[in-house]
């Protein structure tokens, strides 16, 4: 750990000054992925830390359309929030399957898009070779034993690191918005647009310039007839992170799919939008022969090491499983 | 007088330290603060094997705050710490430049602040010159050690009977390594003054520490006093006296000022012993109708360079069954890893998987329910020495426990019984634990104003040990709970053992057995010649203590208060000592008997996607006379939850290149949390065991072994896939 100087930010604009200006500054939010980087693992090293918890951007507006939720609205509060319980059943499932109650009250929306991966190799500095920690130095989680916490898809010889989040599973399925202010002023970026696939820069994670801060996000609300489901498969039954998870929204006219949203957990290194699989789902028959074919085509090529062996295969029966428990078959 | 079977004992008295711990007010060794004190933060290793070429401590020496870097450059030479029951001591720290293993220590930097330590300690640069490390059990390259404890056994012909046997079973058990992760960090405060020591750590046996700080530093023994009067839980990671404990000791010497260091979760993994992992070979031969003819069980266990670890695994399969022809063989392959030590259960934890999955698999060849078969080959005495057992109701833990689970409702068939989409599947396991019973010593005082007070140096690693010395003291001197003070957890007080090898309340339980009498004798020798005494002349025998008198046994009237005798005599108070040592089985008569156990457990797997759920596990324990119901039942559901862990969750992982453990944290490592747990049913059978005058057995570690079996064997019921590999978990079971 090293010294560093903690400021606390009440104006939106100064934050963003303060922090695009000092390339050594960082945000804090709720801190639970920040803090344990910085004072346990030691793998960020700011020299500032911009405290943004008291900056007016928490809470939640709805309208017929919309759900708009300010960055540093909590997850238990989102979870609670009505709108989410009656619109958006599977975001709050995917909420309330993510760490701890206690977690949950500090952990930000924002800091929830923007955790940063829980790979071991990547949160021990005694390990030197981690590309996302320091550019062109090897990946040493696919040359060890540990990386069943993997992702198999989005993922290359240059890392193989996990998004982790469960929250941006159905996000991503969802097209929501990011809202960022930056020093130019406002832009919209859509989630699915917002990650970056490591390719050979695995260190550039999101398109986020730094200094760029979060302000909300905006959840299109899906129709009423839509049926959604979060299911999240793990070791342990309950405080783990995901091995495998599906966000599904499906709507089921006359035993035709005329809408199919996919995203999945736990598998890749971006929140994943499984479009192959929707697209297979799309005017299909509500069917585990179309279930299949949606999962196959999405798990068509995905890059395993030992340690990840299984999960492709296990993707493809928590797919099926997530569609079955939703559209039924009608074989 | 009439103590030997003290029968208010055996209620549920809740935790006499409860409320100090609900508190907060309970101070573990982490929350001691001296005046004056600095802190220790360590620096690791990071390859497995090999030598340090340059360690270079000059950027770190000028950090804020720093007051010292110890490392090979400047440590003392330190003397070897002693052998004891479990072994030697690990190899002092700061020796040499040998990299033995990832996370060795190689520097400790002592600081004013603990953020200041931990800031300097990354500020060490080490280079390595690396060499290729041995990680894998398999490895030829690793020295094989072989009958490493001298407890490999034979009876019979073995092989001559299994090629001769007209069933046979032979398969490989893998078990993983588990690391032993008590929720309280290890810390150790230290302080010298004056040439003498004291130190505050969370160690399981202070008689011990006290004994090797003194040896590594070359002091008295009297002029070290060991504190452990809190622990945060240890598991086993507790009984040996580790390098951490070394440097922090080291560093209050080189400082001269006290010092605190706590380690960190992942220091944990690779500094305080982790339950080594095993291949297992087992090979049972029976006759059709389910007789046992032979077992052959062969294990290789991990150990760590320049370190022993006394872990029989195979060796407890010689006594489990009736059985003729029996070969135990144990093997040890040295690798560099930290050192592996003892963990809840050691060597029977890893050995009954083995054995108890072998044996269900052994029940579907012979087309038997695996009770029956179990039954079937009931070691009524103990059949390596040939003597009766001093106790043993395994047969009824069976009974029992097949009732409380409703084992008669299990249909034999494989992947029969579903629930929705899960299937349902049933399996059990017997245990046999060996029995562990050391020296230990005990003083008891009774004052003036009447009130006990009991020690011993023994520690209370969040057992009960307070709470049921406690209550057996008040029971054993006639006075009331709150009228007792048990103290424990000081290197001063009478020696005791280890809070291990489910031991310490038989030994302890004994050794306050026998102070207390000898007190209440010293009572009596007080008046035997005192006319104004109605106990005078009485002898032990004749007496009884209740109510805080000593009365004659047949007439409670006749009698006197401690108070009344102490304030006769001018005495302020009468104080006798206790001891216990484990008797000789081959004098008495009698083969000593540790507790037994059923364990039954259903399980659910969705076979689709390898879910196992553990909804349902009956344990039925015969742990001989239970001093303290609600404790023991803790105990049992404690190691229980252990035993799921082992069975489909703990695994450390090593790196095969690198030998650094990819998962030392909580987050990675998985232990069972709550929604992991079912329904644990507890029940106890059986007598007072015979052996002793207090007639228990150790509970402490009895309720893990058998888990992972039972899962095992349930997870083959539900869905025909035998799992010979420790945990079991959702890529066994897919497909
Ligand atoms: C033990 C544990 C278990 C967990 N389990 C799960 C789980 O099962 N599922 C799951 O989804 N998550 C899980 N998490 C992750 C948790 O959800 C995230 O840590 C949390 O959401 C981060 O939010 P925060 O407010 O604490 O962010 P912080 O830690 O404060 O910040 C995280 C990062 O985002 C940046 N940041 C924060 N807010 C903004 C903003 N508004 N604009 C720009 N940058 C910003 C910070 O600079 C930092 O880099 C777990 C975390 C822990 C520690
Ligand atoms: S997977 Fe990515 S984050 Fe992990 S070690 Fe490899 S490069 Fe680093």
């Amino acid at each position: 750990m090293r010294a560093f100087e903690y400021v606390r930010a009440d104006d939106i604009g100064a934050a963003v000054a303060l922090v695009s200006g000092d390339p050594a500054a960082q945000y804090l939010a709720g801190g639970t992925t920040q803090v344990d980087l910085m004072l346990k693992d030691g793998i960020l090293e700011p020299e500032r830390v911009v405290d943004i918890t008291r900056l007016p951007l928490r809470g939640i507006t709805a309208d017929d359309r919309t759900l708009r939720v300010g960055a540093l609205t909590t997850m238990e509060e989102l979870a609670a929030d009505p709108t989410v319980a009656e619109r958006l059943p599977f975001a709050r499932t995917a909420l309330l399957a993510g760490a701890s109650t206690q977690l949950r009250n500090m952990a930000t929306i924002g800091g929830n898009l923007l955790q940063r991966t829980r790979c071991r190799y990547f949160r021990d500095p005694g390990v030197p070779d981690c590309n996302k920690r320091t550019p062109s130095s090897g990946c040493a989680a696919i040359t060890g034993a540990g990386a069943r916490m993997h992702a198999i898809l989005g993922a290359g010889e240059t890392c193989i690191a996990l998004h982790a989040s469960d929250l941006c599973v159905p996000l991503v399925a969802l097209d929501t918005v990011v809202r960022v202010r930056g020093t130019d002023g406002e832009r919209r970026i859509p989630l699915t647009e917002f990650y970056l696939l490591p390719g050979d820069r695995p260190d550039l994670e999101t398109v986020l310039r730094h200094g760029d801060l979060v302000t909300a996000i905006e959840i299109p609300l899906p129709p009423a007839a839509i049926r959604s489901g979060y299911l999240k498969v793990r070791d342990r039954a309950s405080y783990e992170f995901a091995l495998v998870s599906v966000a599904a929204a499906l709507t089921v006219e006359d035993g035709t799919i005329t809408e199919a949203r996919l995203g999945l957990g736990g598998v890749g290194t971006i929140p994943w939008r499984a479009r192959a699989a929707e697209q297979v789902l799309t005017g299909a028959p509500a069917t585990v022969e179309t279930y299949r074919a949606a999962a196959e085509a999405e798990l068509r090529a995905p890059f395993t090491v030992p340690g990840t062996a299984f999960k492709p295969e296990l993707a493809r029966r928590t797919i099926v499983r997530a569609l079955e428990e939703l559209g039924g078959d009608r074989t | 007088m009439t103590l030997t079977r003290p029968v208010v004992v055996g209620a549920g008295v809740d935790r006499v330290d409860g409320p100090l711990k609900v508190a907060g007010a309970a101070a573990y060794s982490s929350d001691i603060t001296l005046p004056g004190m600095v802190h220790v933060a360590l620096v690791r290793s990071t390859i497995a094997a090999g030598r340090i070429t340059r360690l270079d401590t000059g950027a770190a020496e000028q950090l804020p705050g720093v007051l010292a870097v110890l490392s090979h450059h400047n440590a003392p030479r330190l003397a070897a710490g002693p052998t004891n029951n479990l072994g030697p001591t690990p190899p002092p720290p700061l020796q040499d430049d040998r990299i033995r293993h990832h996370g060795q220590y190689l520097a400790a930097v002592v600081a004013e602040k603990p953020y200041q330590a931990a800031a300097a300690a990354r500020a060490v640069t080490v280079e390595y010159e690396r060499t290729e490390p041995v990680l894998r059990i398999e490895d030829p390259a690793g020295e094989l050690r072989t009958d490493p404890f001298g407890m490999d056994a034979t009876r019979g012909d073995a092989a001559g009977a299994l090629a001769a046997a007209e069933v046979v079973h032979e398969a490989t058990y893998v078990t993983a390594e588990n690391t032993n992760n008590p929720l309280g960090l290890f810390a150790t405060v230290a302080q010298w003054s004056g040439g003498r020591l004291t130190v505050h750590d969370a160690t399981q046996w202070t008689s011990n520490t006290c004994q090797t700080l003194a040896q590594m530093f070359e002091v008295p023994e009297s002029a070290v006093r060991v504190y452990a009067k809190y622990v945060g839980g240890a598991f086993g990671s507790g009984l040996r006296v580790w390098p951490h404990v070394v440097l922090a000791v080291l560093a209050a010497r080189t400082v001269g000022r006290p010092v605190k260091l706590v380690l960190s979760r992942p220091e944990m993994f690779t500094g305080i012993g982790h339950r080594p992992n095993t291949v297992q070979q087992l090979r049972i031969g029976a006759a059709r109708d389910g007789g046992f003819v032979a077992i052959e069980h062969e294990a290789l266990q991990t150990v760590a360079m320049d370190d022993e670890n006394l872990e029989p695994v195979a060796a407890s399969s010689a006594s489990a069954y009736a059985c003729p022809n029996v070969a135990t063989r144990d093997r040890q392959r040295r690798l560099n890893i930290p050192c592996p030590g003892s963990m809840r259960a050691p060597g029977e934890a890893q050995a009954n998987f083995a054995l108890e999955s072998a044996i269900d698999e052994l029940s579907y060849l012979l087309d038997m329910d695996p009770l029956d078969l179990r039954l079937r080959n009931y070691a009524q005495v103990q059949p390596q020495f040939g003597l009766p057992w001093s106790s043993k109701a395994l047969r009824e833990c069976y009974q029992v426990g097949a009732e409380r689970f409703g084992w008669s409702r299990r249909d034999r068939r494989i992947g029969a019984m579903r629930d929705g989409r899960w299937l349902v599947g049933y399996g059990m396991a017997g245990v046999s634990y060996l029995w562990w019973q050391v020296h230990c010593e005990a003083r008891a005082t009774i004052g003036s104003d009447g009130t006990g007070y009991v020690r011993s140096a023994a520690t209370d690693i969040g057992t009960g040990t307070y709470t049921v010395m406690r209550q057996l003291s008040a029971e054993l001197l006639g006075l009331e709970l709150d009228q007792v003070r048990f103290d424990l957890g000081d290197s001063n007080l009478p020696w005791s053992p280890q809070a291990g090898g489910s031991g310490l309340t038989g030994a302890l339980g004994n050794a306050v057995h026998a102070a207390c009498r000898e007190l209440i004798r010293t009572f009596l020798r007080t008046v035997v010649n005192d006319s104004a005494s109605p106990l005078r002349g009485c002898t032990i025998d004749d007496v009884a203590v209740s109510g805080g008198r000593i009365h004659h046994r047949a007439d409670g009237k006749l009698g006197e208060s401690f108070v009344a005798i102490l304030a006769r005599h001018g005495l302020d108070e009468l104080t006798a000592d206790g001891v216990s040592d484990p008797p000789d089985p081959q004098e008495v008569g009698m083969a000593p008997a540790g507790a037994f156990a059923a364990k039954f457990v259903e399980v659910h797997v969705d076979p689709d996607l390898g879910l196992l759920r553990v909804p349902r596990i009956v344990s039925v324990v015969d742990g001989g006379r239970i001093l303290n119901e609600k404790l023991a039942r803790s105990q049992i559901i404690g190691a229980t939850v252990g035993g799921v862990g082992q069975a489909i969750l703990e695994e450390t992982v090593t790196d095969p290149r690198t030998g650094r453990i990819a998962n030392a944290n909580l987050g990675d490592y998985l232990v069972a949390v709550n929604a992991d747990i079912g329904e644990i049913d507890v029940t106890f059978v059986g007598e007072p065991d015979q052996l002793t005058p207090l007639g228990t057995k150790g509970v402490g570690e009895v309720g893990l072994p058998g888990t992972a079996a039972a899962v095992a064997n349930a997870v083959y019921h539900a869905t025909g896939k035998r799992i010979r590999s420790l945990p079991i978990t959702i890529d066994d079971l897919l497909g």
